[in-house]
């Protein structure tokens, strides 16, 4: 028999595995993890200026305008809320099917869907044109009639779907940790600390019975978290879908959103593990290079797919004999945003190609680089979609082009801030990978060719 | 028993020898009566807090925390105390009053609110314009609120050499005072515009008369070759009436008459009176050399150089006296001697085209019109061709209601200046002009007012010429004075206040009043103590007619019968076509044109924001002009649309940003004058460049086409604020304005209207998977004729005017938010030199399957039970999803607060014409077409007050109110007898982008064009056309 790549390298016993994890909570960081805090907050900063200065003048501030009336906070929502996507897949998927590898990325990947998912709750929010009565889009009970929510708005349905998606991976991202929380406890010296890890571990003991119920709940929430990979991206692409605009008016859009957004959250998970390794070189051992290559087979396997996607709306387009469709496709092609069309097949099913060659698939520099054009890729179909449907639409007369302010960038680059500020503080705060899980798939007390890991 | 502080009275009474001798400690301790106050005595030691105080204190301030938190502080408000007798709160008062703009009068009713007038409707009795409006009298109630406007008398402190300005404050006596004396010196001249007043008229003749004063008049935009003309070739300067409707055919040649020319909005009615389809259908057809107005309502029309109108003309007048020796003409020597010489003259239009208009024209001869452009030539051939086809007193009425306008001569204003510079003319009065900035720098003004001894100015502010005069005495502005008007003779309207004068101003006649009182007491008026008491008398002694009722009507109309009936045609002296310039003129390379545009006309108005923001009817571009060019020459100068040249005339020069004109000449430029106002306010200062100096003039009057022009490129570019994207004329296969198959505008000729008439029409399918919505009571519905609309765009300021709708200036406009509820899309057709346009209003569809509604999360807009499509401006949360759902994009968004963003457009007192009966919407909310709900509403409350049902044509939207061709029609399409279900019975009624089954409530009917053939874009600029 074949044996299995090991999950963990440096042949660590089960101390060591502790110990790694939880330096990082009980240490200082180094001064490369201070810098790069320093910087994210500081673009964190300014996009509370950025979005402040929103609240307060207006939408108008950014490029947005007749007949584009949706533009880069919309853009940017479906982009984090499609990079969040990877982390349900990896925690709940893989789990389900059993697949170890997901051990040392899993926590990292459900972090990364718990804060973008609320770096895009922030966009549809002060996209409003009155943010401050965003919240009537709940349906409460209220005094007014009671006046409800109109239920056959796809936004409704968004605002169901994301919050939803936001609540459940919270909670599973949360019960995973437990038995780590209390581990830190366990180690902790200082009697704050003991007592803020000892409140977050919900009086965990590590009994039999505790251990009973935890896999019993984390494989409950698995399964609940399982239809909402497909339900959140697939209401989210609602958005677009049940409007009668040509370009977002198509039935593909569920399943196409849906991959995408898995394509795009490998995307983002290859970008973080690797910057992960570089920044704090001992997690090496644990997101080996068996575990990045994994991830870039789901990148190639999902950029197929949005191919497939991007490929099948052109046939439906010219099958369909609607002109106006059959227009807005030649268009997006030779149209003014031909570039955008160009950027998101270009990096998003060309250039990851590449990775069917072993040599890219197990190189971090080619890897990193694939990623971020993956990254980009997605966005720019987003803004494709948005960008390229609305602003020639059905009445010439109103056609007109998007072009970006200052505070568009602000908002884009801006978000990236919030996401690494806050991603940053839970490396430090948290445990990064899972101890409990980890544990299991260490060849402690095995030969290596008895390991079945 | 407490001792009293002062020592010197002593107690009567005492206790102790200390209180005898008021010892202070004893009184410290006598005053404590209790000995330990639990007010007084502190519980941490001296200078601290007593545990009660601290308590008391603690409790206010959580009383007063508490207090800050309740909602903010209730400002009342005072109702009338005393009621003025005809204002209920809430209920508008309407008043018939009189707008003169320039050759135009109209007469409108004044919609007044709580004692401010708020908005402007046409005057259904007035003969002349009925309810039609233009842009420009719906934007006079705005003018009314301008911040610009002065707010009393001021003089300007000048030196030596009258350039160094400072202006001060006056009052009315000290200046009256300080001009009476100046006036007693002799030498005074008055410079008016043309008074249609017969009052104001009057009173300036008399005063000329007894002060011994000079009147001179002079117009902005009238060189008076059309009244000369007509002097010329009949003998008496006439201003001949259009009597559109009696024609069948009519050749405009260079000549805006649908757009700009004389009274518009009357002959854009007797046009669209004769365009109903059928064997009867009028024919158009326009020679011009920019696309106008006119133009883009042609059947037929065709490019011409500017200095070609005479030719293309006399051309016509060689092919039917010389070859078809046709009418009476045809003998007569001296005419043919000059008709001859064009035998050969085609003007680059080829001999074909010819032969057919004059075939077209003497079949219809008795019932075509005939109109010449802005030289002599152009209108004496004109004359010739209207007497030779026996128009003459038929479609041009010179004697029964002939125009009272065009009186200035621009011979009358260059005798001025020689009389100022001579220093015979010693005190000028300038009343109703502004040639400081508009008349051509060749003349001189300025120069020549600098000499006056005295000048004084009648305008509302101190612009261009009052910074010249010593005094500018600001008159009221119309809707605060009285006073009258005799547009077309024999039409008489009455002017009246609608509000008491915001400012301390004083009309112009009782200034005059005043002036002559104080130089001479015994003068023929002095027994008028106001101007209102002339215009009064005036009413009740020369037409006898009864004071209250002609304030009720707002017109007299001592013409009704004769109007209509046709008069003997006048001999035509053919000695008139060798006086008039005949020689052919000189070519250039490029011909400038200088034209008036639709919404500013001689920039009086230009402080108005609705009209700086009105979307020009041909170009559909705001705040700003600019230098028209064809596409093909735009090519072969390699310039791009906005691009900046440096524009000569003469030895003027001004930079200007180029716009790509489909449909101009190749060899013509066009420039519109009105714009680059220097002293007019906030809003208007500066926006585009003035043309107005650059006019040349040649034989003594001004010459407004066919000026040799040059120019060179620069590489600044400068974006313009088109509301209609500029980048669809690249002639781009992808970018062209066509989609597919999509019912946007449809167009038929005349002869395949006759044989379907539903051509090019798709129906709506009746296949739908929903129930459809039940209408139980009313269903409103509108029909828009797209054959009747000109697209002169007075329903855009009619909407903005009833429903509050803000400007939001040029910066972002440039963004594309402008906010008008209406808009109206204009396409062409055909290739790019010679297209043919379209006009079609959009507005808000009030679809039955409205797709906004559908999608927004908050229900903000939802459809009611009578059919219409309703926006909740406070539920709405600014998901924009509404709008990029909408298929026909009428929703606009609120991006900001317009006031916060733009406080010179959006500035008080401006907030006065707002009507209440409409929200003034927040930031970050939509908004659109409501169809005037409030209009709805009001109707509906008459009809049940009264206990009866709405009446067909009661409610009337601003809109279908202000149409001057009555293209849009609004009623309840669910009674049968409606108006409006008569119209959508007939088959050229479709409904916008039909394939999406959204089933709106506005339809349109199709455009019948009457020629041979549509145009199709078969090459770019060649090909494609008949």
């Amino acid at each position: 028999m074949i044996a299995r790549e090991p999950l963990v390298l440096g042949k660590k016993s089960l101390k060591d595995v502790t110990d790694d994890i939880c330096r990082l909570v009980e240490t200082f960081p180094p001064g490369r993890f201070v810098g790069v805090f320093i910087a994210a907050a500081t673009l964190f900063a300014f996009y509370i200026f950025i979005q402040s200065m929103i609240v307060a003048y207006g939408m108008g501030l950014q490029g947005i305008t007749l007949p584009v009336m949706w533009g880069t906070d919309i853009v940017t929502f479906v982009f984090w809320i499609g990079i969040g996507h990877a982390g349900t897949l990896i925690s709940a998927i893989l789990f389900l099917f059993r697949q170890k590898w997901r051990t040392a990325i899993a926590r990292s990947a459900e972090a990364m869907t718990v804060f973008a998912v609320m770096t895009a709750g922030v966009f549809p929010i002060l996209h409003t044109g009155r943010p401050w009565l965003a919240y009537w889009l709940l349906p409460y009970p209220n005094q007014r009639g009671p006046l409800w929510v109109n239920f056959r708005s796809p936004l409704i349905w968004d605002v169901f779907a994301v919050s939803t998606y936001a609540t459940v991976s919270m909670v599973f991202w949360y019960i995973g940790m437990v038995p780590d929380l209390a581990t830190i406890r366990d180690r902790a010296r200082n009697i704050w600390r003991k007592r803020i890890y000892g409140a977050l571990s919900l009086g965990w003991r590590g009994t039999a019975r505790n251990w009973n119920h935890y896999e019993m709940v984390y494989m409950l929430l698995a399964g609940l978290s399982t239809p909402l990979v497909l339900s959140v991206h697939s209401i989210v692409s609602f958005d677009f879908a049940v409007s009668q605009l040509p370009g977002w008016h198509t039935t593909i859009f569920p399943p196409y959103f849906v991959a995408g957004a898995i394509f795009s959250g490998f995307g983002m998970v290859v970008t973080l593990m690797c910057l992960m390794r570089a920044v704090i070189p001992g997690f090496k051992d644990y997101v080996t290079m068996h575990h990045m290559e994994n991830m870039n087979k789901v990148i190639l396997v999902t950029s197929l797919l949005v191919g497939y996607a991007y490929g099948s709306e052109f046939f439906i387009a010219w099958y369909s004999g609607n002109p106006a469709e059959q227009f807005l496709f030649v268009n997006r092609i030779i149209g003014p945003y031909w570039w955008a069309w160009g950027f998101m097949i270009g990096c998003n099913v060309l250039i990851p190609q590449l990775l069917w060659f072993k040599y890219i698939r197990t190189n971090i520099i080619g890897m990193f680089i694939i990623s971020i054009c993956v990254n980009i890729g997605m966005w720019f179909e987003r803004f494709v979609i948005v960008e390229g449907s609305l602003h020639h639409d059905f009445m010439p007369s109103a056609w007109n082009l998007w072009h970006p302010t200052f505070y568009d960038w602000g908002a884009i680059i801006g978000s990236f801030g919030m996401f690494f500020t806050i991603f940053l503080i839970y490396t430090r705060l948290m445990p990064v990978i899972s101890i409990a899980e980890t544990k299991p798939v260490l060849s402690v007390g095995h030969e290596a060719g008895e390991h079945h890991g | 028993m407490i001792p009293e502080e002062n020592s010197k009275n002593r107690p009567k009474y005492w206790l102790s020898l200390d209180q005898w001798r008021q010892d202070p400690e004893f009184m410290k301790f006598a005053e404590t009566e209790f000995m330990s106050s639990p007010l007084r005595e502190s519980d941490t030691g001296e200078g601290g807090w007593a545990r009660r105080e601290f308590l008391k204190l603690m409790g206010a301030s959580m009383a007063l925390a508490s207090f800050g938190c309740i909602r903010r502080p209730a400002q009342l408000i005072v109702p009338y105390v005393q009621r003025p007798p005809e204002v209920i709160e809430g209920i508008p008062d309407f008043y018939a009053s009189t707008f003169v703009d320039g050759s135009e009068t109209y007469g409108i009713v004044v919609r007044c609110r709580e004692g401010r007038p708020i908005h402007v409707t046409g005057n259904a009795l007035h003969p002349i314009n009925a309810n039609g409006m233009s842009a420009r009298a719906q934007a006079h109630v705005l003018s009314l609120y301008d911040p610009g406007r002065l707010n009393g008398p001021v003089k300007n402190l000048q030196n030596e050499k009258k350039t160094n300005h400072d202006t001060i404050s006056v009052d009315w006596t000290a200046a009256d005072k300080d001009i009476t004396e100046q006036l007693k010196n002799g030498g005074v001249a008055i410079l008016t515009s043309s008074l249609v007043s017969p009052s104001l008229d009057h009173l300036v003749g008399e005063f000329a008369q007894s002060t011994g004063a000079e009147v001179f008049v002079w117009d902005a935009l009238e060189n008076g070759a059309y009244a000369d003309a007509q002097a010329a070739s009949y003998g008496k300067a006439v201003v001949p009436r259009l009597v559109v409707d009696k024609a069948r055919y009519i050749l405009a040649v260079n000549n805006d008459f649908l757009g700009t020319w004389l009274q518009p909005t009357e002959q854009q009615r007797g046009f669209a009176s004769n365009r109903k389809p059928g064997a009867d259908m009028s024919k158009l057809v326009v020679f011009e050399s920019i696309m106008t107005l006119t133009g883009a309502n042609a059947d037929q029309r065709y490019r011409i150089r500017a200095t070609d109108s005479a030719t293309v003309l006399m051309r016509i007048a060689h092919e039917l006296l010389v070859n078809k020796k046709v009418s009476r003409y045809a003998g007569d020597a001296e005419v043919l001697k000059v008709v001859k010489g064009y035998a050969g003259q085609s003007a680059g239009i080829a001999d074909a085209v010819y032969s057919k208009v004059a075939d077209a024209l003497w079949q219809n001869k008795g019932r075509s019109l005939i109109l010449g452009g802005e030289c002599m030539a152009s209108q004496i051939a004109a004359n010739l061709l209207n007497s030779v086809l026996e128009n003459d007193g038929v479609t041009i009425d010179y004697s029964r209601s002939p125009n009272n306008g065009f009186k200035g001569r621009d011979g009358m204003l260059s005798k001025l200046i020689e009389k100022l510079n001579s220093g015979v003319v010693k005190t000028v009065i300038i009343h109703g002009v502004n040639p400081i900035y508009s008349a051509p720098a060749a003349m001189g003004f300025a120069d020549a007012l600098r000499k006056a001894k005295l000048a004084i100015y009648t305008g509302d502010r101190v612009d261009e010429t009052g910074w010249y005069c010593d005094y500018v005495l600001p008159d009221h502005h119309p809707m605060e004075s009285w006073s009258d008007a005799e547009g077309q003779k024999g039409v008489y309207s009455v002017q009246q206040p609608t509000i008491r004068p915001l400012y301390n101003t004083r009309g112009f006649g009782d200034s005059l009043l005043t002036w002559m009182k104080a130089i001479k007491p015994n003068n023929s008026l002095a027994h008028f103590d106001s101007y209102y008491a002339m215009v009064r008398s005036n009413i009740e002694k020369e037409y006898r007619a009864d004071w209250v009722k002609t304030l009720q009507d707002g017109v007299i109309n001592t013409v009704e019968a004769e109007r209509g009936r046709s008069d003997s045609p006048r001999k035509f002296n053919a000695g008139s076509l060798k006086q008039a310039e005949f020689n052919a003129t000189p070519q250039a390379d490029f011909e400038l044109v200088f034209y008036p545009t639709i919404g500013l006309r001689d920039g009086s108005m230009a402080n108005v924001t609705w009209l700086q923001e009105f979307p020009d009817p041909v170009t559909k571009i705001c705040w700003d002009n600019y230098l028209t060019i064809s596409p093909r020459m735009s090519e072969e100068k390699k310039l791009q649309e906005g691009q900046v040249v440096v524009l000569q005339v003469g030895s003027e020069k001004l930079e200007v940003p180029i716009h790509i004109q489909p449909g101009q000449h190749d060899n013509v430029l066009g420039l519109a004058v009105g714009y680059g106002r220097s002293r007019v306010g906030e809003v208007g200062a500066n926006v585009g460049v003035n043309a107005f100096p650059l006019v040349p003039v040649t034989n003594g009057r001004r010459q407004f086409a066919g000026v040799p022009a040059m120019f060179t490129a620069t590489q600044s570019q400068q974006e313009l604020p088109n509301v209609q994207g500029y980048y669809l004329m690249t002639g781009k296969s992808s970018e062209g304005a066509n989609m597919g198959d999509s019912q946007i505008v449809v167009e038929a000729t005349l002869a395949q209207w006759q044989s379907n008439p539903a051509t090019g029409i798709e129906q709506q399918s009746d296949l739908s998977s929903w129930t459809p919505h039940e209408y139980k009571g009313h269903k409103w519905g509108m029909a828009v004729d797209l054959n009747l609309c000109t697209g002169c765009s007075a329903c855009v300021i009619a909407c903005q005017s009833e429903n509050n709708i803000s400007v939001v200036g040029k910066s972002y406009v440039l963004k594309r938010r402008m906010m008008h509820w209406i808009r109206i899309d204009r396409y062409f057709t055909g290739n790019a030199s010679e297209p043919d346009s379209l006009h079609i209003p959009v507005m808000c569809q009030h679809c039955d399957n409205a797709p906004c509604e559908t999608v927004c999360p908050v229900a903000a807009t939802v459809h009611d039970d009578e059919g219409l499509n309703e926006m909740i401006y406070n539920r709405c949360v600014g998901t924009r999803y509404c709008s990029n759902n909408c298929p026909y994009k009428v929703r606009r968004f609120n991006w900001f607060n317009w006031g916060r963003m733009q406080p010179d457009l959006v500035a008080s007192p401006m907030q006065m014409q707002l009507n209440p009966e409409v929200t003034v919407r927040e930031r970050g909310v939509m908004e659109k077409c409501s169809l005037c709900t409030q209009r709805i509403k009001y109707g509906k409350m008459q009809a049940k007050l009264q206990g009866r049902e709405v009446r067909d044509g009661e409610i009337q939207t601003a809109c279908q109110a202000s149409c001057p061709t009555n293209a849009i029609v609004f009623g309840d399409v669910n009674d049968p007898n409606s108006k409006v279900s008569q119209l959508l019975k007939d088959q050229r009624y479709y409904s916008l982008l039909v394939d999406l089954n959204t089933r709106p409530a506005v339809k349109y009917a199709s455009k019948i064009r009457n020629t041979d053939k549509l145009k199709t874009s078969e090459e770019f600029y060649e090909g494609g056309h008949v």
